[in-house]
């Protein structure tokens, strides 16, 4: 009976919350202080319909509170091979309904013998969101082509949707919202599309203290799909001309055990 | 004080060329006050492959019993070791699973995969994983002096260390951040994890 | 499975010690059309016929052979409905695998879960074993791998493999037709061969289908085009 608990059954698991709302009752350690340590991605993440298809867009800042946790995360993450996604707000949150998605999306892809369509792939995450009350905080720009053309959506993390020609999202959204709404053009060309977005994910990087680092892009037409990494970098950061560095003998340790490493021939090591 | 202090201690990862070694402290405390001065939080899960786990002890402990649990049951199923990343995937996936009822805790993964490459993982306690980038960023922190040792790592780690490089510059690291941190300390214990051995260290630290 | 009281296992052993419905049911898979699979040096393939039961059926339509995972693909003997379940759980089995470990599942664990499902089908309440045996192929880091499922999940590694109607004239050729170090496009060529053997009627490219897993260890079905091409090539 032990051993079958321990087989992983799918789904969330309630078990310690009584534990753990007890002990945010206990005076010296408020919950408020265990809840904030919690992977944010901050971020500004936006997206726009141009004339061939789609362009996302996203930082790569991660934060844990006000401390840069990862300074060059990624944020658009893969649904399907013509839907992607960028993702705003609990990193984990984010991580995790993104590639439950993308996972559910291969079997109806598998199932139906079809390319997913873009509001396949909104639809069944609203419906999650909604079904956890906005409890998952994942806020999200969904964005693909598929047998109807290029579509852009945005879902908030209570599970309502916009469908939009130009969003933005995360705590950067209002700079980029004002570069979108000073720049944006219906009909707009692929390197104009491309230098818009650019634009308004700098913009989150500059004028919002969560977001920053590199603009990351993923470019989305009928013929394929063009994934930028690190598109603008940061300026990259200072370096001594003369590397700091311990010489050999400076840590005093008083014990030392070096436990060779087995090399067994075959199978057995294996990964 | 949040929960995920009450007991302190700290995990710092850190790779370099063909090595990747993972460091602890050893204190163990209820809040401001020292309970024991040999818990180490590094666990070892293969020969290649070691996890350590910072936060709350009770969490710790019960964590790394799941854990054994479930690697036992992927290698006599699989026959074969797990690969450092699907590890770093179950970990985060585990913790997940209890996201709305969490493990108040923060694990550091190391270890050489197959070609000997380094692989650091780290995330927070409900998942999220944070793979760091092994060109520019090279090491991974976890427990109650994350910014201390951010910061020294900042400014000490280089690309492709060779193992005693690397002792010293996480030694140096953790000794330094920890001397900082009231809620960690009391020596330190280093692992170099290198493709034919690994070398394990116990570090002399402050004693208060 | 069932609770009710009339929820035991339909599979019961007979006095002499055989699960008489397994039997059954691997005559159901002996009456299906043939399948077979051969592993080569750098991919695999199975082939498999495409019988229908008039020629108003419209064959362009009929898919016997199904992709579980971009690395792994399947085809049965027996009986197509059940096979239809049985992708469905390998299909989630390969995900669920995706999820948990980051990694794409390897082809024996795929195979292990499947025979898993397979095997308790003969003992729960109410329910009846599968009427279908399975040729699963695939490929990861111990290389192209070729499968066979029984009814009773019990299941094999082969380096070639016969299913179904024509199996034991099939196994006889591709005895004499295997050697080890055969690559793909050879495996492929045999493949179609041992199909022709025991066909009833022309082979066309309509009536059999062809899955590969490649040396990039992408499993995919021939469309009829290639299909085609190939019986060219062995004329």
């Amino acid at each position: 009976m032990e051993a079958s608990l321990e087989i992983p059954k799918g789904g969330f698991s309630f078990d310690l919350c009584k534990r753990n709302a007890w002990l945010e009752s206990q005076a010296n350690y408020g919950s408020s202080s265990i809840i904030k340590k919690a992977k944010k991605t901050g971020t500004t993440i936006a997206g726009i319909i141009f004339k061939d298809g789609v362009v996302l867009g996203a930082d790569t800042r991660a934060t844990s509170g006000p401390i840069v946790a990862d300074k060059n995360c990624e944020k658009i993450h893969y649904l399907a091979p013509n839907i992607f996604c960028c993702g705003a707000g609990t990193s984990a949150d984010c991580e995790n309904v993104t590639e439950m998605m993308a996972s559910n999306l291969t079997l109806h892809r598998l199932n139906t013998g079809r390319e997913c369509r873009v509001i396949t792939a909104v639809t069944m995450l609203s419906q999650y969101l909604f079904r956890y009350q906005g409890y998952i905080s994942a806020a999200l720009v969904v964005g693909g082509v598929d047998s109807t053309g290029p579509s852009l959506y945005t879902i908030h993390p209570h599970g309502s949707v916009d469908q939009l020609p130009f969003v933005t999202m995360g705590s950067g959204s209002l700079a980029a919202m004002a570069v979108f709404e000073a720049g944006y053009q219906e009909g707009l060309e692929r390197q104009p599309g491309i230098d818009l977005v650019r634009a308004a994910i700098q913009s989150g990087i500059d004028n919002d203290l969560g977001s920053g680092s590199n603009v990351d892009i993923t470019v989305i037409t009928p013929e394929g799909v063009q994934r930028f990494r690190n598109l603008d970098k940061a300026e990259p950061k200072y370096k001594s001309k003369n590397p700091l560095f311990y010489p050999k003998g400076t840590t005093k340790y008083y014990d030392e055990i070096i436990s060779k490493v087995a090399i067994i021939e075959g199978d057995a090591m294996e990964q | 004080m949040s929960i995920t202090e009450y007991n302190g201690g700290c995990v710092i990862g850190m790779a370099g060329k063909n090595c990747v070694a993972i460091a602890c402290d050893k204190r163990y405390g209820a809040q401001y006050q020292t309970l024991a001065t040999d818990k180490t939080k590094v666990y070892k899960m293969h020969d290649q492959l070691f996890i350590g786990l910072a936060g709350l002890a009770t969490d710790q402990q019960t964590f790394y019993e799941r854990l054994k649990f479930r690697l036992a049951m992927y290698s006599l199923r699989e026959e074969r070791l797990i690969k450092p990343a699907s590890f770093g995937k179950m970990v985060s996936t585990l913790l997940y699973e209890k996201r709305f009822g969490p493990y108040f805790i923060e694990p550091v993964i190391a270890g050489l995969d197959k070609e000997n490459k380094p692989y650091l993982f780290s995330s927070d306690f409900i998942g999220a994983p944070l793979l760091p980038d092994m060109d520019t960023n090279g090491f991974v922190v976890a427990g109650t002096c994350t910014e201390q040792l951010m910061g020294m790592c900042e400014s000490m780690w280089r690309k492709d260390l060779e193992p005693e490089e690397l002792f010293e510059t996480v030694s140096q690291c953790l000794l330094a951040g920890q001397d900082r941190d009231c809620l960690s300390g009391w020596g330190a214990v280093v692992h170099i994890i290198c493709p034919d051995r690994v070398i394990t260290r116990t570090l002399r630290g402050r004693m208060d | 499975m069932g609770d009710s009281d009339y929820s035991f296992s339909l599979t019961t052993f007979s006095p002499s010690g055989k699960l008489v419905q397994i039997e059954y049911a691997l005559n159901a898979v002996a009456a299906g059309s043939t399948s077979l699979g051969i592993k080569a040096t750098n991919g695999v393939v199975v082939a498999t016929e495409k019988k229908v039961s008039s020629p108003l059926v419209d064959e362009s339509m009929v898919k016997k052979i199904a992709e579980i995972d971009n690395h792994i693909g399947m085809v049965y003997s027996g009986m197509g409905p059940d096979s239809r379940v049985l992708v469905a759980k390998a299909r989630k089995i390969a995900q669920k695998y995706m999820l948990t470990y980051g990694e794409p599942i390897p082809t024996n664990q795929l195979v292990r879960e499947i025979a898993s499902v397979m095997q308790e089908f003969t003992q729960s309440g109410g329910v009846r074993p599968f009427g279908v045996s399975l040729l699963i192929i695939g490929s990861d880091d111990k290389g192209p791998m070729l499968y066979q499922v029984d009814p009773s999940g019990s299941y094999w590694p082969w380096k070639a493999c016969a299913i179904g109607k024509n199996m034991v004239n099939a196994k006889t050729f591709l005895e004499k037709r295997y050697n080890d170090d055969i690559e793909l496009e050879d495996a492929i060529h045999t493949a179609i061969l041992t199909l022709k053997e025991g066909f009833e009627g022309q082979i066309s490219e309509n009536n059999i289908e062809i899955g590969i897993v490649n040396d990039q260890k992408k499993f995919r079905v021939l469309t009829a085009a290639e299909i085609l091409d190939y019986l060219g090539e062995v004329e």
